[in-house]
């Protein structure tokens, strides 16, 4: 448990994480002082500066405070793949919030959101586990609420309390891990001899708080009526950022827990099972395209899990991380053709003849997200399909291959509302404006080109 | 010449025509099918000068570029005589469904350049000599096909798509999952195709369960019963042009996926479950036979004696599996027959479209006595019949014959009933041709006019293969024997 070095370099490691901070708080204050479009330079500027610092050093592998923040792969990826989207949806936010009231804050809150993700992926220790736990749910509670409508305080509601209680049942099963091994560290739980039934109840715990901000089956019950309510811009992020971030942070810790006291893999195999299938089923009966994605956020939390089942395979963190990041593209992309186009399937009904580009990036998304190549989905997916084969988990593999399958039956719906609707229906939406486009222009790229990019991940 | 990428250029010219096509935004018909009558054309030419350039046996014209090299994933391709066969019929079948489709007037920029993505597709998956790659271009035809079936097609065309997509999407997800147990179980790991034909790394159950995942993919791609039922919708709700490429080139994904990888790759497996395989495409052969017998439709009838026939050519493939010392006949008449059967179904589709566009129904009982009508149509249908059901001197005679005589040497009680399938597709296109035909024509209305030029321009190439090869099938023959020889089956 030796000190990773002096104060002064402990800064330097975790100095894409103090940018994003200065951000968050440079954002606060623009918002004070109303400037609303300082605001959102602030952001953009201080998120990119942070990308570029992680981009940089990529190589760099160390842990710092101690041991309790670790400076590895899944911290550089968390940077380079969370920043960027959270400026994307401060961009989504922009076209969809301008002039309201507190209009600021939300780029204030995206960040610190985005910060506890980065704790989060980061975390080398129980406490900063719950410190990133607690700073993306809070302030997702307050973005979740921003509409101050019936439906976004019903949303913002339900995921206060089913955040408080599992964050509080979080804290409590890590309480017991401290106690058996005396120590906050995450690596002291490869002691051997450490009691089995308390390891386990530790972990079920642990599952619990990370699987609600994560929208993991069974503790996603908040989802479909949160991001229903949220502005749409709101849903993007609080169904990317704080998911990636919960994901690697439960990455973190299974790295650290060996498997031999307790078969966790083996509850974490069940659990990507029941989070599939249940998420596409419930997909397949939606009208509304936001409660759609909703469900099928569930569903892609249970591919999240296929890397963890056999994390210490040599494929499984950089599967983990090119499945994150193509996730990242795709549902980011598709909000925001949401957020464009409208909230219900008869919106979208002839959109790709009304809209060409539109429709066919919302075809590519949708697409990505059932795992079609050359898409950024598939590629994530084949990895994640490898890393459970590699694990000895080919049945984990054969159902998830199943649920692809389901899932197109999801997406299609949307894809025949585009193409194949009778005609009639909407007039076409109006050309999007120039923060849409960025995005999708931004999210296609990423989802296009990711396959090719994929051999800069290992 | 010598220093061309002919391969890299035959699989992305048509993806660049289809690009081309989209920068331009038009959907102005003339305009778009020129563009891809002449991308389809420029293709041909391409894979010809692939064959003159020669192919000896080995995986020859080899095209390589780094991609991934820590997970052994490249992009990785080449051409041997089992490939080249269903190149050139690849190319060749673009060609002639993009000359009949130029009447299409329903968005036919977007029509044209679906049609072209589907051909580098299809044109990729015969080319990949990786796994991954491999598996990039089989999904995507998957893309193109359903946008054209439900897009173009008849009717019922956007369940019959979405059947389509499903059904095959299972089978090829099956595919991703052996094609992982075959890269992990190789040392090193690596997707190269070339390794893993040069060794196959599966021994015991697990190469049991990756043969079972190969064969469930490729039954339902080829199709063999029980995995044809997406077929006869899929089939009859197409355009046209979605029809000939469904049946000319996607089903010959299944068989080459038999060959390549089932058989190659699995070697012992396939050895080990042939006569269950060879039992499946006996019963599919003659359950295709039976329920085209029972068609009503016509254009249905045409869809099931591909089921038929997709038997026959599994049937070779698997008396190849049994087959260790002894002669080649039935792989060879396998990619024989998938060569034939691409020409011969797609030539009677494409008079079926055309039948269709001047009777408005495909009711068999609805039509008859249409050879006095349109005895051009008429004459070149029976033709192409008489070739579907096995006539000497015409395309699918050398084929079938090849893989009953390599089917008689394994298994002769096997090969005895499989001819039954012979005897029925008979009975079914003479029953056919005397329905729609022959006889009283029927009192409706029928525009006068018989095949036109530009369907002749399309039909006419086919029946001269049909003739050619049923005539002279050596020039085909002996590149795919050249590559047997390779493979060990002489």
């Amino acid at each position: 448990m030796s000190s990773g070095g002096s104060m002064a370099q402990d800064l330097r490691l975790v100095l894409p994480q103090l940018i994003v901070l200065l951000t968050a708080m440079l954002a606060l204050v623009a918002e004070m002082l109303r400037w609303r479009r300082a605001g959102l330079t602030t952001v953009a500027v201080g998120l990119g500066a942070a990308t570029v610092v992680s981009a940089g050093r990529l190589a760099v592998h160390a842990t710092a405070f101690s041991g309790t923040f670790r400076v590895d792969l899944l911290n550089h990826w968390s940077v380079l793949i969370l920043c960027p989207t959270a400026v994307l949806c401060c961009l989504l936010a922009r076209q969809e919030l301008r002039g309201t009231p507190r209009e600021g804050t939300v780029y204030s809150l995206l960040c610190f959101g985005t910060l506890g993700a980065l704790v989060l992926a980061g975390s080398g220790d129980m406490m900063l586990l719950v410190l990133g736990l607690l700073m993306t749910s809070l302030s997702g509670f307050a973005l979740a609420a921003y509409a101050k409508t019936e439906a976004g305080t019903e949303g913002a509601l339900k995921y206060f309390i089913y955040g408080t209680v599992t964050t509080a049942i979080l804290i409590f099963g890590l309480s017991y891990w401290v106690g058996i091994t005396g120590s906050t560290l995450l690596s002291a739980l490869g002691q051997p001899n450490l009691p089995a039934p308390l390891l386990a109840f530790g972990f079920v715990a642990l599952l619990t708080g990370l699987g609600y901000a994560a929208s993991l089956f069974p503790f996603h019950f908040w989802t479909p009526d949160t991001l229903e309510g949220a502005p749409v811009s709101v849903a993007a992020y609080l169904s990317v950022v704080p998911k990636i971030g919960a994901f690697f942070g439960l990455a973190q810790v299974c790295r650290s827990l060996p498997s031999t006291a307790v078969d966790w893999p083996l509850v974490l195999a069940l659990l990507a099972v029941a989070s599939m299938t249940f998420g596409n089923v419930l997909a397949l009966r939606q009208t509304n395209v936001v409660r759609l994605l909703a469900y099928s956020t569930v569903t892609q939390a249970g591919y999240f899990l296929l890397p963890l089942v056999g994390v210490r395979g040599a494929m499984a963190l950089p599967a983990l991380v090119v499945f994150a990041a193509a996730y990242a593209a795709m549902n980011t992309g598709a909000f925001a053709i949401v957020l464009h186009t409208g909230r219900t399937l008869a919106d979208f009904k002839r959109l790709g003849t009304t809209r060409i580009f539109t429709g066919l990036a919302m075809t590519v998304f949708l697409f990505s997200l059932v795992g079609i190549p050359p898409l950024a989905g598939f590629t994530g997916k084949l990895l994640l399909f490898e890393s459970a084969m590699a694990a000895g988990y080919t049945w984990l593999a054969v159902v998830a291959v199943l649920n692809s399958a389901l899932a197109l039956a999801v997406y299609s719906r949307v894809i025949v509302a585009m193409y194949f609707a009778a005609p009639g229906g909407p007039a076409a939406p109006p050309a999007p404006a120039w923060e849409i486009r960025t995005v999708v222009g931004a999210c296609l790229l990423a989802t296009l080109g990711l396959t090719l990019a994929a051999q800069f991940f290992f | 010449m010598p220093h061309i990428p002919l391969l890299s250029v035959s699989i992305f010219l048509p993806l660049l025509g289809a690009l081309v096509l989209l920068v331009l935004r038009t959907q102005g018909r003339v305009l778009a099918f020129a563009l891809g009558i002449g991308t389809t054309a420029l293709t041909v030419v391409a894979t010809a000068l692939i064959w003159m350039r020669g192919v000896p046996g080995g995986f020859a014209q080899v095209e390589e570029l780094r991609w991934i090299p820590s997970l052994g994933a490249a992009y990785r391709v080449g051409v041997d005589g089992i490939s080249l066969p269903l190149v050139l019929l690849t190319a060749l079948l673009f060609l002639v469904a993009m000359i009949y489709s130029a009447k299409v007037t329903d968005q036919p920029g977007s029509f044209v350049a679906l049609l072209l993505l589907l051909e580098t597709a299809c044109l990729g998956s015969f080319l990949a000599l990786d796994l991954l790659l491999f598996y990039v271009f089989f999904e995507l035809t998957l893309v193109g096909m359903y946008f054209i079936i439900a897009g173009w097609g008849h009717e019922g065309s956007k369940k019959a798509a979405l059947t389509f997509f499903i059904y095959t999407l299972v089978g090829s997800l099956f595919l991703l999952l052996a094609f992982l147990a075959l890269y992990l179980n190789a040392a090193p790991h690596t997707f190269d195709m070339r390794v893993l034909l040069a060794h196959p790394p599966l021994t015991g159950t697990a190469a049991a369960l990756t043969f079972w995942g190969l064969f469930l993919a490729f039954a339902i791609k080829t199709p063999l019963f029980p995995f044809h039922t997406w077929l006869p919708a899929a089939h009859t709700e197409a355009p046209t042009a979605g029809s000939v490429i469904l049946a000319g080139v996607m089903l010959k994904l299944g068989g080459y996926g038999f060959i390549r990888f089932s058989l190659q790759m699995t070697p012992d497996a396939f050895r080990q479950f042939a006569p269950y395989v060879m039992g499946l495409a006996l019963f599919s052969a003659l359950y295709g036979a039976l329920a085209a017998l029972g068609q009503t439709d016509i254009k249905r009838l045409v869809a099931y004696t591909s089921v038929n026939h997709m038997g026959y050519m599994v049937f070779g493939v698997g008396a190849a599996a049994l087959t260790t010392t002894g002669s080649a006949f039935g792989l060879d008449g396998a990619v024989l027959q998938m060569v034939s059967h691409g020409i011969v179904t797609s030539c009677l589709f494409l008079l079926v479209g055309a039948l269709q566009d001047r009777t408005k129904t495909r009711e068999m009982d609805q039509l008859g006595g249409l050879a006095q009508a349109y005895p051009l149509l008429s004459g070149l249908f029976m033709l192409a019949a008489f070739a579907s059901l096995g006539l000497p001197a015409l395309a699918h005679f050398p084929a079938e014959f090849q893989i009953f005589l390599g089917g008689y040497e394994v298994a002769p009680v096997m090969t005895a009933l499989l001819l039954l399938g012979l005897l029925i597709t008979t009975a079914l296109y003479l029953r056919a041709i005397q329905r729609v035909f022959l006889g009283e024509a029927p009192t409706m209305a029928l525009p006068p006019a018989d095949l036109s030029g530009r369907e002749l321009w399309a039909i006419v190439p086919l029946i001269i293969l049909i003739v050619g090869l049923g005539l002279y099938p050596e020039a085909l023959l002996r590149v795919i024997h050249a590559t047997q020889q390779v493979l060990g089956h002489e």
